[in-house]
């Protein structure tokens, strides 16, 4: 549920329950003063009826005073309780029944026990009650529009950091290297939180950092040494006293020095790359490019006897052309290195995508796991960097990277 | 003009802060009567410079007193025409080209091998004695550099692209055993992973060696225990 919704919720209850409420208090406390008023008035009028039968010993007439009803009905009842009511009567003056309190008691006079009940005309009062009734409805949806209007606001418009601070840290990229900028807020909170987010943000970006010099640092440190091996064994295959068991020693010291080596400069290149270093964009014919590497791999090609099949539409594009290069290496020398002999590559280059597929293996590789680092094959004798560099390339040049197997065919495609 | 093809009698000075390395690199290229010498720091190096004339000056960029550039704005403001090849642990695009357009001839990135810096010094001061001599002898052996042409006893030879290479590489470093990786690296270069598959040279050298001998009696090329190749007259 969005923020809004359970603001309005909330609200809307709270507000319509505590008016509610206030509408009956408010309806019983008006009810009960008018009835008093109303009360007092009938008490005068008994009064004034009591004292009327004293001065002229006789009951009164069925006459009005002030449009009040007054009349006597003999019982046998004693002293019947005094009692307060609501009730409706008939004014002959006006037609329809009329609202009024009434007042009923019992009287003795001459010896007969008598009911009396006097009705006065309450229609002034309800008139008042329905009146403040309207005034209190219409306060309530006043009120309510006026909520909805100012929540309205509150959300929009006080809210509003906030959610460009949301889409702040959605946009958030470690390997940017732009620095969060503090909006001003006239809220203490959101500058507290936008103040947060900043050192956060700031504090993880350095983090990175750091990792990503660290991996350079490591990697250029190792170069050296690296280079000492190199040359150690270079010097050393001079002695001529060597034998063959020695030589094949050293033959695998050179090989792992190189792939030491490669490694190094893999894991180098990552680093570049993700720092976006390379930026040396160029309009490039892929096409013309594909067939380039086709001719640079040929040998390679013929030793497997890899038949090629390649299907090369105009497509151009504008990125690094060293970086497209390192691209099309990978993918290629992957698709012939996983391969069988006199296996097949097939490869189409439209203006949407670019798919290369090869034979080989018929277990179908795990299309997520391939791309993280140091995954690779059981048989596979590279470093595992291949195809995150290829992801990582598709990723700084905009492009879509997805694996697939059809038709036992390992099938790389790059959407443009 | 012949020193210049095959590295004779020129003075050397290896500026490198490894010591193993910088004791290699003086070994190697101490032969066919050259003089190398060799310091740690960017300091001895002026002051070699100042006394001294070099033909050559291979340069570490990462030094503990700074960064080797500054050699390379010293011998230009002194006007010297000693040739440099940057070696580096630094395979940036920046340094490069930094590099170059100070005066550097050549940059060379960490870890190389001993025969691919030879290579490429002999390659420097072939560029360098363009203009007066564009034919390379070894013994019966002439290569047009220009022309990338290969005669041997007056009969033109030819040879493929890979094997033009192969044959330049091993005159610079002959009587040298060559390790097959360093071969491969110098041929493809590590941008095509070859993965040690060394069957790509073995045919490359049976061509070659195929096409000397087809010429001549004298078999230049020996390979040497399943470690690599030498290229010698001996």
């Amino acid at each position: 549920m969005k923020l809004a919704a359970h603001y309005n919720k909330v609200n809307i209850i709270v507000t319509l329950s505590v008016l509610v409420i206030g509408a009956v208090i408010y309806f019983f406390a008006i009810n009960a003063i008018t009835d008093n008023r109303l009360d007092e008035e009938l008490g005068e009028e008994v009064s004034e009826v009591i004292t009327y039968i004293q001065q002229h010993k006789q009951l009164p007439k069925q006459f009005d005073i002030d449009e009040n009803q007054v009349e006597f009905i003999k019982t046998n009842l004693l002293n019947s309780k005094p009692r307060y009511f609501d009730t409706t009567y008939v004014n002959p003056r006006k037609s329809g029944d009329k609202s009024g309190r009434a007042f009923e008691g019992g009287i003795s006079f001459k010896g007969d026990n008598y009911r009396f009940r006097i009705i006065i005309s309450s229609e002034s009062t309800v008139y008042l009650k329905q009146i403040i009734t309207a005034i209190t409805l219409i306060l309530m949806l006043v009120v309510l529009t006026i909520l909805s209007l100012a929540n309205r606001y509150l959300l929009n418009d006080l809210w509003k950091p906030f959610f460009g601070l949301l889409a702040h840290m959605k946009a958030f990229n470690v390997s940017e290297s732009s620095t969060f900028k503090l909006t001003n807020n006239k809220v203490d909170e959101f500058n507290d939180l936008d103040n947060a987010i900043g050192v956060m943000s700031s504090r993880v970006k350095s983090d990175f950092q750091n990792l990503k010099h660290f991996t350079e640092n490591a990697s250029h440190e190792m170069l050296t040494p690296l280079a000492v091996i190199t040359s150690k064994l270079d010097t050393l295959i001079q002695d001529e006293t060597l034998k063959k068991e020695h030589f094949d020693q050293i033959q695998d010291i050179y090989a792992a020095a190189g792939k030491l080596s490669r490694l190094n400069q893999s894991l180098l290149l990552l680093v570049k790359i993700e720092n976006n270093l390379i930026a040396d964009n160029d309009t490039l014919n892929l096409q013309q490019l594909i067939n380039d590497k086709l001719r640079q791999f040929q040998e390679l090609l013929t030793s497997k006897e890899i038949q090629i099949y390649a299907e090369l539409g105009d497509k151009k594009v504008i990125v690094s052309k060293y970086l497209v290069d390192i691209l099309l290496n990978n993918l290629l020398s992957n698709a012939i290195r996983h391969n069988q002999v006199k296996g097949n590559i097939n490869i189409y280059l439209t203006e949407d995508r670019l798919v290369i597929q090869n034979s080989g293996s018929a277990v179908p590789l795990d299309g997520e796991a391939i791309f993280d680092r140091f995954q690779k094959g059981s048989t596979s004798d590279g470093a595992g960097l291949g195809l995150t560099i290829v992801k990582n390339i598709c990723n700084v040049c905009g492009w879509n990277m997805q694996y697939l197997f059809i038709n036992n065919l390992h099938t790389f495609s790059i959407v443009f | 003009m012949h020193q210049f093809c095959n590295l004779k009698h020129v003075k050397i000075l290896i500026v490198e802060d490894e010591q193993g390395l910088r004791e290699n690199m003086l070994t190697y290229l101490s032969e066919d009567n050259n003089i190398c010498e060799s310091c740690a720091d960017l300091a001895t190096a002026i002051i070699k410079l100042a006394a001294y004339q070099y033909d050559f000056v291979l340069l570490d960029i990462g030094l503990p007193d700074g960064e080797g550039f500054e050699i390379l704005h010293y011998l230009k403001n002194e006007m010297r025409n000693e040739a440099v090849i940057i070696i580096s642990a630094r395979n940036s695009l920046d340094d490069r080209i930094k590099g170059l357009n100070i005066g550097a001839d050549d940059y060379l990135v960490k870890p190389f091998h001993l025969a691919e810096l030879k290579a490429r010094i002999v390659a420097v001061f072939r560029r360098k004695a363009a203009n007066s001599n564009n034919n390379l002898v070894f013994n019966e052996i002439v290569i047009n550099l220009i022309g990338r042409t290969v005669f041997i006893n007056d009969v033109e030879i030819l040879l493929t692209r890979k094997e033009y290479d192969m044959l330049l590489y091993f005159i610079a470093n002959k009587g040298k055993v060559i390790a097959k990786t360093a071969l491969a690296e110098h041929l493809w270069g590590d941008e095509m992973d070859m993965h040690d598959n060394f069957d790509f040279i073995y045919s490359h050298i049976k061509n070659l060696r195929k096409k000397i001998l087809d010429v001549t009696t004298n078999d230049y090329l020996k390979s040497v225990y399943g470690i690599g190749y030498k290229f010698t007259d001996k």
